[in-house]
């Protein structure tokens, strides 16, 4: 508003205006040019992982060698493999083929004048670079497919996801329909404790649950302990679920519900329609969570190789010898699909992410 | 309230009571999943648990439980190594949850204002290190620290020769606490959207600045959503999930308390019964923590008047 009424005064062409208009124009450009650059920092770890994934193993044994990902340029001369140096000589750097090299002279193929035949350059070969070209290499990602079962983590995971975003997904919305909409005797208690459990750690439940599941049900190897529990709901979706619906006007339902619909009939014709935003923040948040679930899987799993999750199998990864590169392969490969996923869901998940907290 | 204040003729009087007890035991029904699930996942574990703690409960010899009083407990207090480990998960959390709360609480306040260009792309991308699983992050940590390739030697150690820093160790639990800013940062992003532009305008007349403006207008506004995030990272502090789990086992929990709890159940001892004593004595202590934040909210928290039925 107040920058509108100057505008309207600009033609004065006021000195002091005009100050202050470039220092709010310095302050807006300084503070974008700040995010950008913390943003940068903020994400240079992840930077530095897919830069060194696109690196081959010689540009990373090379203390020399670019930072961006490059190849080395090799001459192939009578069916030799020669590497290209970066030579200085009196008329500047050239990129010489090296042919032989002794301690005090070595001889270079000049790439662009092969007729030219062998150069004589004096000087101490080990004091030459390797000369670079921008370039990706992916087989980084071709040795960690060769190594990695990644079809049947995949399919593993999504057995697990699946399964559990079903139940997740049944329980949670009802469990919260009943809180935000019906007079359950001893609702507020209830619900209380429900939010208590929240901060109930899981190491006081991992004994009991460990015996009750590995022990009473025998499910020890099996996906059960990781499906079962999510049929029973969860504390956290099920706040932001009632919180949801409690802000849907009751006229629709009570409407509905006058015209004969049973309450799950007005659940999911009436309530769970105008609800889509806050389920489908719920089913990413378990989706996330179920791509990274270690626990559970860590306890059940570990005796069945086949059965394993694709983040419980990774853990494994750096003691599988792989080389720098390819490690940071497989980080990239494994958090991939969550990033992918959040991208293409930014518009309605980051906005009701925000909206969830508001309504707290 | 409910379906009854639709029907509020006497005539109906029978019917809407029994109208009443019908959505009553609907409720119950719908409810019964979470009633069921709390029972057999929660409570029955809890008491089992502290059942447990005054047992020799062992792992190789589960039919030969004996009671043995609360020898688990007196072990614990002559035990150095349980002691630091509560001690560093404590400890974790004071250095850690500032941290997290600080860096969410400047991104807040930087992306409400209307300066600030491209909001949409760099919410998520300060959002997008929150899901990243724990042992990608492990990974990549290692390598951004490896002496040889990693950047952090190549660029910032080596040329201001500083010795290596171990990757493990020092950065990840930074980075991990830096990258866990996300649901906390939105949270507070939304609180602080929603606080009334008039308060603002009239806080200008009045002659605040900015800084004003926010100890007296913006943190009194947003404080329970502050509230609400400093518990959600308090939970993933000590290793538990609130909402966004990054998957870390329990032998690698971010907090060494919970990682020895897992070790003295799997390692060499297998001994359920002290295991279990472990997890109640962290148990009570997460609990005088977080009875500690709730008495505190009396001091930095308004909570919104609420009216009707709304409760929470």
């Amino acid at each position: 508003m107040q920058r509108s009424n100057r505008r309207g005064l600009f033609h004065h062409a006021d000195a002091s205006t005009l100050t202050l208009r470039l220092w709010e124009f310095t302050g807006t450009a300084l503070l974008n040019l700040l995010i950008w650059l913390s943003v940068v920092v903020f994400l240079s770890p992840l930077s530095f992982m897919v830069i060194t994934s696109l690196k081959s193993a010689d540009q990373l044994r090379d203390g020399n060698a670019p930072t961006y990902p490059a190849k080395l340029q090799t001459l192939t001369y009578k069916g030799q493999t020669l590497l290209v140096y970066n030579v200085p000589t009196s008329s500047g750097v050239k990129n010489w083929a090296m042919l032989d090299r002794f301690r005090t002279y070595s001889d270079f193929i000049d790439p662009a004048n092969l007729q030219a035949g062998p150069i004589r350059w004096n000087g101490f070969w080990g004091s030459l670079t390797l000369h670079y070209n921008p370039g990706i290499t992916f087989e980084n990602f071709t040795n960690l497919w060769k190594t990695v079962p990644y079809p049947r983590l995949l399919r593993n995971t999504f057995i697990v996801i699946g399964l559990g975003e079903l139940g997740i997904l049944l329980s949670s919305i009802m469990v919260a329909y009943g809180f935000a909409r019906f007079p359950v005797p001893g609702g507020k208690t209830l619900f209380l404790l429900l939010i208590a459990t929240i901060m109930i750690p899981d190491s006081i439940t991992l004994v009991p649950t460990f015996v009750l599941f590995g022990r009473v049900f025998n499910w020890d190897g099996t996906f059960y302990p990781l499906i079962v529990p999510q049929f029973f709901g969860s504390a956290i979706y099920i706040f932001l679920l009632r919180q949801n619906f409690k802000s849907i006007p009751r006229d629709l339902d009570e409407a509905a519900m006058l015209d004969g619909a049973g309450p799950l009939r007005t659940l999911f014709s009436i309530i769970v329609p105008q609800s889509i935003p806050t389920i489908v923040t719920v089913a990413l948040l378990f989706f996330f969570n179920g791509w990274n679930e270690m626990k559970m899987a860590s306890l059940y799993l570990g005796v069945r190789p086949d059965l394993q999750t694709i983040a419980f199998s990774a853990q494994a990864s750096p003691s599988y010898g792989f080389t720098p590169q390819t490690l940071q392969a497989s980080a990239l490969v494994l958090m991939i699909v969550p990033v992918v996923v959040i991208f293409l869901a930014q518009r309605y998940f980051m906005q009701n992410m925000i909206i969830a907290g508001v309504e707290k | 309230m409910n379906t009854t204040a639709a029907l509020p003729d006497a005539p109906n009087k029978k019917k809407s009571l029994s109208l009443r007890r019908y959505s009553a035991r609907v409720g119950f029904l719908l409810v019964l999943p979470w009633i069921l699930g709390f029972l057999l996942l929660k409570a029955f574990p809890i008491l089992a648990a502290l059942w447990y703690s005054f047992t020799d409960f062992h792992m190789l010899q589960p039919d030969q439980i004996h009671f043995i009083g609360l020898q688990n407990y007196l072990t614990f207090l002559k035990d150095p190594a349980a002691g630091s480990s509560l001690f560093r998960s404590v400890s974790y959390f004071i250095t850690t949850v500032p941290i997290e709360m600080i860096a969410a609480l400047l991104l807040a306040a930087i992306f409400a204002s209307e300066r600030l260009r491209g909001k949409r792309i760099l919410r998520t991308l300060f959002f997008m290190p929150s899901i990243i699983p724990a042992v990608a992050i492990s990974i990549v940590i290692s390598g951004l620290a490896n002496p040889t390739t990693g950047w952090l030697s190549l660029y910032i150690l080596n040329p201001l020769h500083l010795p290596p820093i171990s990757g493990r160790g020092t950065l990840y639990p930074i980075i991990l606490a830096l990258w866990t800013v996300g649901p906390g940062f939105l949270i507070m992003l939304g609180a602080m959207l929603n606080v009334p532009r008039e308060i603002y305008e009239a806080a200008r007349v009045d002659g605040a600045g900015p800084i004003a403006a926010f100890i007296y207008i913006t943190f009194p506004m947003i404080s329970p959503a502050v509230f609400f995030s400093l518990v959600i990272n308090m939970i993933s502090s000590f290793g538990g999930v609130a909402l966004l789990d990054r998957g870390l086992p329990y032998s690698q929990s971010l907090s060494p308390m919970e990682s020895y709890i897992s070790r003295v159940m799997f390692g060499s001892d297998l001994n359920l019964g002290y295991a279990s004593a472990l997890a109640w004595v962290m148990f009570i202590v997460i609990m005088a923590i977080t009875l500690a934040l709730f008495a505190s909210t009396r001091y930095w928290v308004h909570f919104a008047e609420e009216q009707g039925d709304a409760e929470i």
